[in-house]
């Protein structure tokens, strides 16, 4: 019987420090056996289980795209209150540590397909939405979708991840890129205001379109007034929801909101599903 | 099944019976040990409580430990840079599963029979199968001892239980004094039975009667009952209502519910390290894991401090709605049998039947009885 708790092992391959508070960072990992690269197929906004012998595990989003061949990403944000988060940031590249996984459905792609793309995102919880756009953005993809427009938030200018990336997106004309901050510095010349805000004035049309908004709760909730006024039906908005997990398969029993394990049932979810779930997220 | 696969072995061989089954089998019977009855590994036992009302801790630990190791791992000569271990995972699975021995199961009571049939389809499952429980529970017979005496907590009849409820069982045993009357529910109880066949013999229509009697005057000794019909759809409807204010009042979340509930199997996964005797650095370590408890507020806070289920009234209310709606829409069952541990246990005296029969009692409930 194939046992899904053994994690597989990966050497890390380099470690980029994405913020200035230096406490979110982003992990290239290679497995260690060929093999096991095969089986790690994922789709964007699955996540899996990083495993560090002695810790423990936590659950983490995809951060790169299934179009990735060389390595598996993750970008990680460290808690003073997290365990494996902190020990996580404490190795160097050449370290060996675990994953299990892919776990969870991920976003829907080929629903996407043919649509417009609206991507709204904040803090570090760009994570699985960079995943999904770097997989949009692919050449052998993008032709699959329609308009795609990313609106990214952070607190500061120091605190915006995958900045060469974002810039990268800003270069491209087949791509719209809307980034914004909560508090600008000296150097700051982009836009100054909170996500919600920036959604009504940019209005990107919800004809033929999908939302999908990975945040914080509170960005998350504020979002949701203008999204709904610019007319976007609720099984087209999706969100990705955080839970804390233990096993990442659905038998450990904490990560449920009423019926749904957000494990397994997620964490991708439209608004409309979330709508029929007892609000305890 | 027809009365002629009715067997009878009398009760003062069983002892032998089991001897001469340990070289085959891990064999797990109830025995008494500090004024509890626990189901341990048979060691020529003197007797067999055939008596005994039920554990206190239920035999789910046979299956499902409350701690159990995942995998091990050993510090190689070179460590991560920050010390913690490099990555060797020896895999448990197969060690912590009986080996060439099977186990049998000897005199549970038929609730938690039953029970066992509600954990094979949380840990099998058609998208993850967790191998340390399935690996132990197919190779197990489990023999299950109807009850003549049911508890003043007992409401089995109340979920799809009953005194001589065969679900879960391989074989269920009647205690008619003298003599046990066998009765084989599966093709592997069946099997099992004709294989020793020289230990049995045919049971008589007295023996039958007096099973029979007998069974009939223990269902009527379960006074206390709950018609929970259609509760899963009345709790589709509950989960807003003012009503899970007032049930956790008394609750201390100390969790004995469901650590003693047969049917509960929430637990969490751990790292352990030992260090090699005055050194800091670890030389080896196990993933665990462990029962757990929906009563604990740990059980569902973030690391970012967030926590859905922040009092003990989410808590409180997360326990009722698992078992009775969640459990029901995603396996078809409820997950209780009514062998009323939680009531016997509980340090205030929560009468899980209470519960239910108060929220049975509301009337329509209505999404606009909001708190």
């Amino acid at each position: 019987m194939n046992n899904p708790y053994l994690p597989m092992p990966v050497t890390i391959k380099k470690i980029t420090i994405e913020n200035e508070a230096r406490d979110i960072k982003t992990f290239d990992l290679v497995f260690n056996v060929k093999k096991d690269n095969e089986k790690f197929k994922y789709t964007c906004g699955q996540f899996a289980e990083i495993s560090m012998l002695g810790i423990g595990e936590a659950p983490i989003g995809i951060a790169s795209s299934p179009m990735d061949e060389d390595s598996v990403q993750f970008t990680v944000k460290k808690y003073n209150t997290g365990v494996v988060t902190s020990a996580l940031h404490n190795l160097c590249p050449g370290d060996m540590i675990g994953i299990r996984g892919p776990y969870g459905n991920g976003f829907p792609m080929k629903d996407f397909e043919g649509k417009n793309l609206v991507i709204i995102g904040g803090g570090f919880a760009l994570t699985t939405l960079r995943s999904l756009t770097r997989y949009i953005l692919h050449k052998k993809n993008r032709d699959h979708f329609k308009d795609v427009t990313v609106l990214y938030g952070a607190r500061s200018p120091g605190e915006l991840i995958y900045k060469s990336e974002l810039r990268e997106w800003e270069e491209r004309d087949d791509i719209n890129v809307y980034l914004t901050v909560d508090r600008g510095d000296e150097n700051w010349k982009g836009r100054v205001g909170l996500v919600p805000n920036v959604l009504s004035e940019v209005a990107p049309s919800s004809k033929n379109s999908v939302a999908l908004i990975c945040g914080p709760l509170i960005m998350v909730k504020f979002t949701m007034l203008p999204i709904i006024d610019l007319g976007f039906e609720p099984d087209k908005i999706f969100f990705s929801l955080e839970m804390r997990m233990k096993c990442g398969i659905g038998k450990c029993g904490r990560c449920n909101i009423g019926t749904k394990y957000v494990c397994k049932d997620g964490p991708v979810f439209t608004y409309q599903e979330l709508q029929g779930l007892p609000n305890e997220y | 099944m027809e009365n002629a696969k009715l067997k009878i072995i009398k009760k003062k061989d069983v002892l032998k019976f089991l001897d001469s089954l340990k070289k085959e089998y891990d064999i797990f019977v109830p025995i008494e040990k500090n004024g509890d009855i626990r189901f341990s590994k048979f060691n020529s036992e003197k007797d067999i409580p055939w008596n005994y009302r039920n554990t206190k801790i239920p035999p789910k630990e046979i299956f499902f430990p409350q701690t159990e190791t995942l995998f091990s791992f050993e510090a190689g000569t070179s460590t991560l840079s920050n010390g913690s271990m490099t990555f060797t995972p020896i895999d448990e699975s197969k060690s912590s599963a009986p080996g060439n021995k099977n186990y049998l199961i000897f005199g549970i009571r038929p609730c938690d029979a039953q029970a066992f049939s509600l954990l094979d389809k949380l840990f099998g499952g058609d998208d993850f199968q967790d191998p340390y429980y399935l690996e132990k529970r197919k190779q197990a017979i489990i023999i299950s001892l109807a009850c003549n005496k049911p508890q003043i907590t007992c409401f089995c009849t109340s979920l799809k239980g009953k005194p001589d409820n065969e679900e879960g069982a391989d074989i269920i045993l009647f205690d008619l004094g003298e003599n046990i009357l066998t009765k084989p529910i599966t093709k592997k109880g069946e099997e099992f039975i004709e294989n020793l066949d020289s230990w049995f013999k045919e049971a008589k229509k007295s023996d039958v009667d007096k099973k029979n009697e007998l069974m009939d005057l223990s269902l009527k000794k379960i006074c206390s009952g709950v018609n929970l019909q259609n509760i899963k759809e009345k709790l589709d409807e509950a989960f807003d209502i003012s009503f899970w204010n007032e049930i956790h009042q008394k609750c201390l979340g100390c969790g004995i519910c469901t650590y003693l509930c047969p049917t509960c199997y929430c637990f969490d996964i751990t790292d352990e390290i030992d260090h090699v005797a005055g050194g800091l650095a670890p030389s080896r370590g196990k993933r665990i894991r462990c029962w757990d408890s929906c009563m604990f507020p740990l059980f569902t806070l973030h690391a970012s401090g967030h926590n859905p289920r922040l009092t003990y009234k989410e808590r409180m209310r997360q326990r009722i709605m698992h078992k009775f709606n969640y459990c029901p829409e995603n396996f078809k069952e409820i997950f209780c049998v009514g062998c009323g541990r939680c009531i016997r246990n509980c340090p205030v005296n929560l009468d899980l039947r209470e519960v239910l029969v108060s929220l049975m009692s509301l009337g329509s409930l209505c999404k606009d009885k909001k708190i």
